[in-house]
């Protein structure tokens, strides 16, 4: 009965842990499905052993109070030992058997079942990600940021990277964490049976916005994303005439790159398809115009350290440069 | 008094005009050896004006820069002292070859570009006009490699060349007037011209430079009478923008497909490609097509850029009329060390494996020398001229050298021997053939270099370069630097070679006479026999020489080289070797024992007031 | 009970002194990233004649750079150099190439602190681009830090017409050759 509180309570969270966006639990697909279930399975062997080893413990208690002498006596008991004895091994069983189905989960996830049509390279830095997409010849390459849109049932390589510190890949509903090592690429990879989108986090400790450090995971049908490829591939749908570009070519180009025109710079995230992003700023504010001025002008405000300066721009530039940028679907 | 004097001096002069011939008819003809030519090739010397003259970079369309003279033979070599000195006052490198129309010289300095004409008749430079364009200095710091430019061409009684802030310009020969300005690029975006420009076909062909600012790579037809553009062609891009239509036909397959100036880059990356064109142009009359290569692709770091990177360090073979490609070549692909394809094609005929073939040979940045069916572009020969470790060996059946994945470059992992290096082991500086030996004569390096590249943004106007290097000799500390080699394009090998401490990055001419003259990046002015590469003769100049030399006749009957001594561009690489001088910006004509033009005009004033002698 | 309250007294009064102190430090760098363009009071007026390019006193040059001692300031711009290409023409070691050597006492525009940030933010004629749009100021004051680190630049004086002094005297006798 008193064992019941602590139960529920970690049922309770439990719960809530897997209706929020990076809930792991409810997770399913191949890479996300096993894992969830593991982590059940995990939870649940956890918990019978507790109630179990709870309960012989009130047992134990209620019988010792029968006999209330304080007698310490040698053991002897041979029935004590063979007690232990059984103990160890139902153990032993529990611990074995949970280290099997984990390294069969892990064997399972390790590879997709077919070969990967998609392979993605994310490169973490402080603090976004830049997403590569590869396609089968070299015309198909671009590069987008903080967002990875991949097609229902196909599984995606990714291959890891960091420019900086060590961090890592996490999309908790799709997959397990995968480090991002400097100088060196780790592959993971994923695979969504469900049309949706997902939230993916930094989920190693990278400095000061490392918690600003997150990504969206659209899932589109195939056709979908099929369409969505094509519209990246083209260039950004931009007018030279606008106060906006001409702007943006003077205070942001040195740093963003948007594909057909003359910015090309490397060091902040790609932004030739700004405007159909979820999220501006890894993950830290929804993709509206009004968020979009507040991060400009008060950047290092909302995500203290980023590397993005804040250049003091004239409130007429700000609104231009957003004004633009939010045209560029 | 002064009457006589000149009238002496007139005397003087004519009979040094009259004793000129003399050497040449008394010089023995003993030691001209019989022998065949090496490779049996021939050219056909179309565009190269009246035997004394030098009226374009090349002298003639096929690029040979043989010169017809046979005054100066390899017994009065030895006798050549200099004539007269012309110092234009410019600080960059001077890789151009004046030239030489009538009883004129022209000579374009570097930057900003001043354009002389010196008059030929009289002693020493006698400066007729000075034209000054004015250029903007902004393009100073644009140009990669030095403020340089690489010549100029005559077409018409005009002067017609590139400035360094994209403009082409042509001059009235006989009054130095500006008649017509063309402006080609935006500067401001780190676009510049170099390239000397090219007539031939009542066109004139100018392209850009900045294979390093991310440009993107273009060669236009001016009109030579008003400069209005006939056609551009791109290098990279749709096949519109590259002047590519159905009857475009490339060898090999991998070449043939639609827009592949757009689909073997990532998306969009085509704009900020490169493929600039600044080296010589060839021209072919009888079948009408000019030849071109094109520079590396952009930015330098290869991982940015996946795909073969087409039309960059490739050639083209074009119509001039429409600028539509007959059929194009990349010679790297997917370029990871900066070997543009630039270099010049010398348009020769020549028998290989018993049947005669019109080729051009090519050598190659990336140490290949190529010689190629120019009608169709097959490769028939790929040799290496020189030392190279890039390549493990050349794939005749797809036309592509092998590449050694060891020496590919990654980000920020630094390759400690990479051989050639980004300049190749031969630049722009164009070789020359004689149809005597059937050789090919070029200036080439001996060098590697060590590399670290470094991922990099395109950011307007400045460097799409990544690449960190070190230049070192192949041979280690205490090695040679360059040198000049003989080479048989039929049979794809080396004759014979003459090592030079520093790099051989001048101009090669041949003359009828069987002498080669070639000049040092450390000063050496080098006569030599185009047999055996014995050198003949030497002057030490007063800067390295990276000039293009000629030969002409003057108004006195006398054959003069000239060269101009002014180091700068790629060959300061080597400006922390000991032994290397300063730049300059000089001149230097050489005749058989110093002799030349006297007038009346240039007699020696007299003292005045001075006690006569009796 | 006396010393409790004297610790307590202590505590309060170290918490407001740092944070006036700081507060002092921080809007003093504050100003100091401002660029002072005026002209000094005064100084028009005497300006002698035969003064050298780069030391005419447009500028107040007595500004020093408010990160030239900080460390990861140095760093900073060491980085900012290779990443907004100032390396690919001045050089990975700043020696020279297309641009001109920043390493030795030669300055075309002036070679103090506040004439160095003025190369970068207007840019120069032959082919320097101008940042100051595209950088702001804490930036570019990076990239001046990182200069100064090379040696070759002179320290920030007020204005005065004699001949500045190399502030690392071995490099005083170098006559960089810049193009």
């Amino acid at each position: 009965m008193r064992s019941a509180v602590p139960l529920g309570f970690a049922a309770f969270s439990l719960a809530g842990c897997s209706s929020s966006p990076l809930g792991y639990l409810d997770a399913t697909g191949p890479v996300g499905g096993p894992i969830a279930r593991l982590g059940w399975g995990l939870i649940a062997i956890s918990a019978g052993v507790c109630i179990v080893v709870g309960i012989l413990l009130v047992i134990a208690l209620w019988r010792g109070q029968r006999h209330a002498d304080l007698e310490i006596k040698t053991v002897d008991d041979t029935a004590a030992i063979r007690w232990i004895g059984v103990g160890v091994a139902i153990s032993t069983v529990f611990l074995i058997g949970a280290a099997v189905w984990t390294l069969v989960t892990v064997r399972q996830i390790r590879q997709p079942a077919s070969a990967t049509a998609l392979s993605l390279d994310v490169t973490g830095q402080d603090w976004w990600w830049a997403v590569k997409y590869r396609g089968a010849d070299p015309a198909q390459d671009f590069t987008t940021a903080n967002q990875l849109v991949i097609p229902v049932d196909v599984p995606v390589q990714i291959n890891l990277r960091s420019r900086d510190v060590i961090h890592s890949f996490w999309v908790p509903k799709l997959g397990g964490k995968m480090d991002m090592i400097p100088s060196r690429t780790n592959v993971t990879w994923l695979q969504a049976d469900k049309i949706g989108d997902y939230r993916g986090q930094c989920g190693e400790f990278c400095g000061l916005d490392h918690a600003f450090m997150a990504f969206d995971v659209r899932v589109l049908s195939k056709p979908d994303y099929a369409a969505w490829l094509d519209r990246q591939l083209l260039p950004a749908a931009v007018s030279a005439g606008e106060p906006g570009f001409k702007t943006f070519m003077v205070r942001c180009a040195v740093c963003h790159t948007i594909r057909g025109t003359p910015a090309g710079g490397i060091l902040g995230p790609d932004l030739s398809h700004f405007a159909e992003r979820e999220t501006i700023a890894a993950g830290l504010l929804p993709n509206t115009p009004d968020n979009l001025v507040n991060w400009i002008n008060n950047t290092q405000t909302l995500k203290p350290g980023a590397k993005m300066p804040e250049l003091h721009m004239l409130a007429a530039e700000t609104r231009d440069v957003a004004a633009f940028l939010e045209g560029l679907k | 008094m002064r009457v006589l004097l000149a009238v002496a001096a007139m005397t003087a002069a004519t009979g040094s005009v009259q004793a000129q011939s003399s050497p040449a008819q008394s010089s023995p003809e003993q030691s001209s050896p019989a022998q065949a030519s090496f490779s049996g090739a021939t050219a056909s010397f179309a565009g190269a004006g009246q035997p004394g003259e030098w009226t374009s970079q090349a002298r003639d369309y096929a690029n040979t820069r043989f010169s017809p003279l046979d005054q100066i033979t390899r017994e009065t070599v030895g006798k050549l002292q200099v004539a007269w000195t012309f110092s234009d006052g410019t600080q960059y490198g001077h890789e151009g070859a004046p030239l030489v129309v009538g009883d004129t010289m022209y000579v374009v300095s570097p930057y900003p570009d001043t354009a002389y004409a010196l008059d030929l008749s009289q002693a020493g430079p006698a400066i007729k006009w000075k034209f000054d364009p004015n250029p903007s200095p902004q393009a100073i710091g644009k140009a990669c490699c030095d403020a340089v430019i690489r010549g100029w061409a005559y077409a018409d009684g005009k002067l017609i060349y590139n400035l360094l802030d994209d403009h082409t310009v042509a001059v009235d020969a006989a009054t130095g007037k500006e008649v017509w300005r063309t402006q080609m690029d935006d500067v401001a975006k780190g676009v510049t011209m170099t390239q000397s420009a090219f007539v031939a076909d009542g066109k004139v062909f100018v392209g850009n430079s900045g294979g390093e600012m991310g440009v993107n790579g273009w060669l236009a037809a001016l009109d030579v009478a008003t400069g209005k553009e006939i056609w551009r062609a791109h290098a990279v891009g749709p096949d519109k923008d590259v002047r590519i239509d159905g009857t475009f036909k490339p060898f090999y397959d991998w070449m043939k497909g639609k827009d592949l100036g757009v689909t073997t880059w990532p998306a969009d990356q085509w704009h900020t490609g490169a493929g600039a064109s600044w080296g010589f142009v060839s021209y072919d009359e009888q079948t009408k097509t000019i030849y071109y290569g094109t520079s590396n692709p952009g930015p330098r770091v290869p991982l940015q850029r996946p795909g073969d990177n087409l039309w960059t360090s490739a050639m083209f073979a074009r119509d001039p009329q429409t600028g539509m490609a007959k059929w194009g070549y990349q010679f790297t692909p997917h370029d990871q060390w900066d070997y543009d394809g630039v270099n010049e094609a010398v348009l020769l005929d020549m028998p290989i494996d018993g049947k005669m073939r019109q080729t051009l040979v090519h050598f190659d940045r990336n140490t290949y020398a190529y010689t190629i069916d120019r009608n169709t572009g097959e490769v028939l020969l790929a040799d290496n001229f020189a030392y190279q470790n890039w390549s493990t060996g050349f794939d005749f059946k797809t036309g592509r050298p092998i590449v050694d994945p060891a020496l590919e470059p990654k980000p920020e992992v630094k390759l400690d021997r990479v051989c050639p290096p980004d300049i190749g082991q031969k630049d722009w500086e164009p070789p020359a053939f004689s149809p005597d030996t059937g050789l090919l004569y070029v200036g080439v390096f001996n060098i590697c270099m060590g590399l670290t590249n470094h991922e990099v943004s395109y950011i307007a106007g400045t460097p799409y370069d990544g690449m960190e290097m070190e230049r070192f000799s192949v041979d280690g500390p205490d090695g040679n630097w360059g040198g000049l080699l003989a080479w048989d394009p039929a049979h794809g090998k080396k004759i014979w070679e003459i090592p030079e401490k520093f790099m051989v990055m001048s101009g090669v001419i041949a003359t009828a006479s069987d002498l080669i003259f070639y000049g040092t990046t450390d000063g050496w002015f080098r006569a030599a026999d185009a047999w055996t590469g014995k050198v003949l003769w030497s002057k030490k100049l007063g800067s390295g020489i990276i000039g293009q030399p000629i030969t002409y006749l003057g108004p006195d009957g006398r054959q003069y080289v000239a060269v101009a001594a002014g180091v700068g561009g790629a060959a300061m690489v080597q400006s922390g070797r000991p032994g290397f001088l300063p730049r300059g910006n000089t001149i230097y004509v050489f005749s058989v024992n110093g002799e030349t033009v006297q007038t009346a005009a240039d007699a020696a004033p007299e003292a005045i007031g001075a006690v006569k002698q009796p | 009970m006396s010393i409790g309250r004297l610790v307590i007294a202590l505590i309060l009064l170290v918490a407001v002194g740092s944070a006036t102190a700081g507060w002092l430090v921080m809007s003093h760098r504050q100003a100091q990233n401002r660029i002072e363009v005026a002209y000094p009071e005064g100084v028009a007026a005497v300006v002698p004649l035969g003064i050298s390019a780069g030391q005419a006193p447009t500028l107040n040059i007595g500004v020093a750079n408010p990160l030239a001692d900080d460390p990861n300031s140095v760093q900073d711009g060491k980085k900012l150099f290779r990443t907004m290409n100032c390396a690919s023409c001045h050089g990975y070691g700043a020696t020279g190439g297309m641009g001109p050597n920043l390493t030795d006492t030669a300055w075309r525009y002036g070679g103090t602190p506040i004439e160095v940030y003025k190369s970068i933010y207007e840019g120069r004629p032959q082919g320097m681009p101008a940042w100051g749009n595209a950088l702001p100021p804490q930036t570019v004051w990076q990239l001046v830090a990182y200069i100064q680190s090379l040696g070759g630049t002179f320290a920030a004086r007020p204005v005065s017409y004699t001949s500045p002094s190399p502030a690392n005297p071995d490099q005083a006798s170098q006559t960089g050759q810049k193009q």
